[in-house]
């Protein structure tokens, strides 16, 4: 009966898949033949780069995810940034303090969280315009970790690279997959979990259906509040776990305003992969290789492109996506509409 | 759905104005100005409303009003960024600092969130008759030659703010102004002598520069300098640099990106590497002292003080001595000797801490004459200010 409510993309219609991510796919033969080829003739660079489109695209992908888990609910969340810098800033502090990289994790979901309960409050319960909502988050955390921040402070040590046995040791792969620090395979995880969850369980139907339509769910018995406010605090431990790798993973230590975007950027991320996890993926592998292959170009010296244009570039892209010249994106139709039950 | 659609396509635009328009441009409901400026201000803004000149509150204490000419005052705007930021606001800071501690001056700093409140942070102090006020970054040049022209009675400290030979379009009167100094430094040549370090150091003769942005000279001064001085000692090294993509109001602010870049150079090989922009600089040097038996340069300040985690890879710093010079120029200023055009400060490497017996010493004699040699103009750094 609920199959009724939304459209759903069948993922086992061949035809259709291909028409939704015939894009994404062909990127990714592309890039996939292009690193074969390029690693036959200097393995030592590419794996430099590979592993550095991954480093890069780890953020990104838990920002979009945020954003997705949020959207598909039918919350804009425009916190992302806020959320991410909160959680970084507080995943630090543990770790000075109390010197446990775990815990340091955990308090930087726990706050995610917390910002996501928190706009989920304003946005559900009290039905305030979600942008307004969001932009407070992001006032939140820039005046709370200005304010707070304390100049000196260090941590003992970051998160280091877990080498997965003998499959660390395979040419390429290894290096680039499977030596990497705890926050990014569980990123890996997470992107695969989301893609599950939202398109293959109760939990995801009803939530697109909550997105979609509301007042339809409602009418069969789902609590739109509920999912609302679930979904959005889901995406605000993943906004922590992004805060959380930028201070204990990437960096190992914490500056004011170090989240420099990448949660806006994550929210472009979940437009170019058309509201859904292995394309927010997808695309924030590219971005993070257009990062990785631009600092590359800058080694070799040889080719005279200003550096600023690489950074136009995920700008310039989402502009394109949104523009339909990759098929359609289309959000939900119930995003950022305040639910009012009858 | 299409007003959705519609709807969203605003919002990306936003946000990507958000992004475009920098690091700060989030908050634009913030006060430009943080707290102690504000203190500062209320007990100066009575004697504004009663331009009358009365002399109260003149008990022989220094407390508040500049326009008083027995007060000596010094206002410091910083660049987007912050006071303590373990980097160039900080170093300059201190000079007015010890101007405080040694001069008996008034001071007090401005913060700029967001890099279009350069002239109104400027204008803060000026409104309060400040005598000296020194404004710290490149990015301030042009708001600080209008201020200069508005306010002849002040003295402006432009710190990395070259002051062109010719007068901007427009500009009327003497140039150089009589009351802007710009205060420089040869970057390229302590990024020279970083260069030489690098270049005697390094094992797999694969040196890397990680940097802030091409926008601002001094940063392309360090990374010539130091290309040029790794070249001068080792003819076989290959060195990778890359610039920040961002523009300046994220190029000095993002060290995710400083140590994603130092790691892709360290898998490519190197095995010293020179973090040259903020914090995004900062980044790469943690990044590198996590990786064990590499070698790491700072920049600006001896970074041994500033950036404690990066001391297992540190051997030294590029430095430009921000401190000293700001403080001569203020009590140049205090004195009345205050000159125009540019004035050149000291750069040169920091010490070596525990690295000390690490560097062997004929790559310390070698450093002594390749120094010696820049100074008496033997050695030429290889960059042309400008070119």
């Amino acid at each position: 009966m609920e199959g009724t409510i939304v459209h759903t993309p069948r993922p086992s219609s061949i035809s259709r898949f291909l028409r939704n991510y015939g894009v994404a796919v062909a990127v990714v033969l592309l890039i996939l033949i292009g690193s074969g080829i390029s690693y036959s003739i200097t393995p030592l660079r590419t794996t430099a780069v590979l592993a550095a489109t991954l480093r890069a695209s780890t953020p990104l992908a838990l920002g979009a995810l945020c954003g997705l888990y949020g959207e598909r609910s039918g919350v804009i969340n425009i916190g992302i940034e806020g959320q991410m810098l909160l959680s970084a800033f507080t995943a630090f502090l543990i770790n000075a303090y109390v010197g446990n990289l775990l815990l340091g994790v955990l308090v930087g979901v726990l706050t995610g969280a917390v910002m996501g309960l928190f706009l989920a409050f304003m946005s559900v319960t009290l039905r305030m315009d979600q942008i307004i909502g969001g932009t407070v988050l992001n006032i939140l955390a820039f005046g709370l970790t200005g304010y707070f921040y304390q100049q000196g402070l260090t941590t003992p040590g970051k998160l280091q690279p877990i080498p997965l046995g003998p499959l660390a040791d395979l040419p390429l792969v290894g290096q680039v997959l499977f030596n990497n620090p705890p926050i990014t395979y569980l990123t890996l995880l997470l992107v695969a979990l989301s893609q599950y969850v939202l398109f293959f369980t109760r939990w995801g139907l009803r939530t697109r259906a909550v997105g979609e339509h509301p007042r339809a769910a409602d009418t069969v018995g789902i609590n739109v509040y509920f999912m609302r406010y679930a979904n959005v605090i889901i995406g605000g431990c993943l906004a922590g776990l992004a805060g959380a790798y930028l201070t204990l993973e990437q960096v190992g230590s914490f500056e004011r305003m170090m989240t420099n975007g990448r949660g806006f950027l994550a929210l472009a991320m979940m437009i170019f992969g058309k509201w859904n996890p292995l394309g927010a993926w997808g695309a924030s592998l590219l971005i993070g290789f257009t990062y990785a292959f631009q600092t590359r170009l800058q080694f070799m010296g040889t080719i005279e492109i200003p550096p600023q244009f690489f950074g136009m570039l995920p700008y310039l892209l989402t502009i394109i996506v949104l523009a339909g010249f990759v098929g359609r994106a289309r959000p939900p139709a119930a995003d950022g509409v305040p639910y009012e039950k009858e | 759905m299409r007003r959705f659609l519609t709807f969203t396509t605003f919002l990306l635009l936003f946000s990507l104005l958000l992004v475009a328009c920098g690091g700060q441009g989030e908050e634009p409901t913030e006060a430009p100005v943080v707290e102690p400026t504000e203190e500062a201000m209320e007990p100066t803004e009575e004697p504004m409303e009663e331009p009358t000149e009365e002399p109260a509150e003149t008990d022989g204490e220094a407390s508040g009003d500049c326009a008083n000419e027995e007060v000596f005052c010094v206002g410091l705007v910083t660049d987007v960024g912050q006071i303590d930021d373990r980097s160039f606001n900080q170093s300059a800071w201190e000079g007015v600092q010890q101007a405080e501690a040694e001069l008996g001056a008034q001071v007090d700093f401005v913060e700029t969130t967001n890099a279009t409140d350069y002239a109104a942070n400027i204008g803060l102090f000026a409104g309060e008759s400040y005598d000296t006020i020194v404004t710290v970054g490149f990015a301030l040049g042009p708001a600080t030659i209008e201020a200069a022209a508005q306010y002849p009675d002040i003295n402006f400290i432009g710190v990395d703010q070259f002051v062109a030979p010719e007068a901007p379009e427009g500009w009327e009167g003497d140039w150089p102004p009589p009351n802007l100094v710009g205060l420089i430094f040869p970057e390229d040549v302590s990024g020279f002598l970083a260069g030489a370090l690098a270049g005697m150091m390094t094992e797999s003769n694969t040196i890397a520069a990680v940097l802030g942005t091409d926008l601002v000279p001094p940063v392309v001064a360090f990374k010539e300098g130091y290309e040029n001085g790794a070249e001068h000692v080792n003819e076989e090294v290959t060195i990778i640099s890359t610039y920040h993509p961002g523009g300046l109001d994220v190029a000095f602010t993002d060290p995710g990106w400083g140590a994603d870049t130092a790691r892709q150079a360290i898998d490519q090989g190197a095995d010293v590497v020179f973090g040259a922009g903020g914090n995004t600089g900062n980044g790469a040097l943690i990044e590198v002292a996590n990786h064990e038996g590499l070698y790491c340069i700072g920049v600006d300040t001896d970074q041994w003080e500033t950036v404690p985690e990066a001391q297992p890879c540190l051997i030294s710093s590029a430095m430009k001595l921000i401190t000293p010079a700001v403080f001569e120029l203020v009590q140049a200023s205090q004195s009345g000797n205050f000159p125009s055009g540019n004035f050149l400060g000291e750069a040169g490497l920091a010490p070596f801490h525990d690295f000390e017996d690490e560097i062997p010493q004929e790559v310390k004699d070698r450093l002594e004459e390749i120094r010696v040699g820049l100074e008496s103009g033997e050695i030429e750094t290889g960059y042309t200010p400008g070119g």
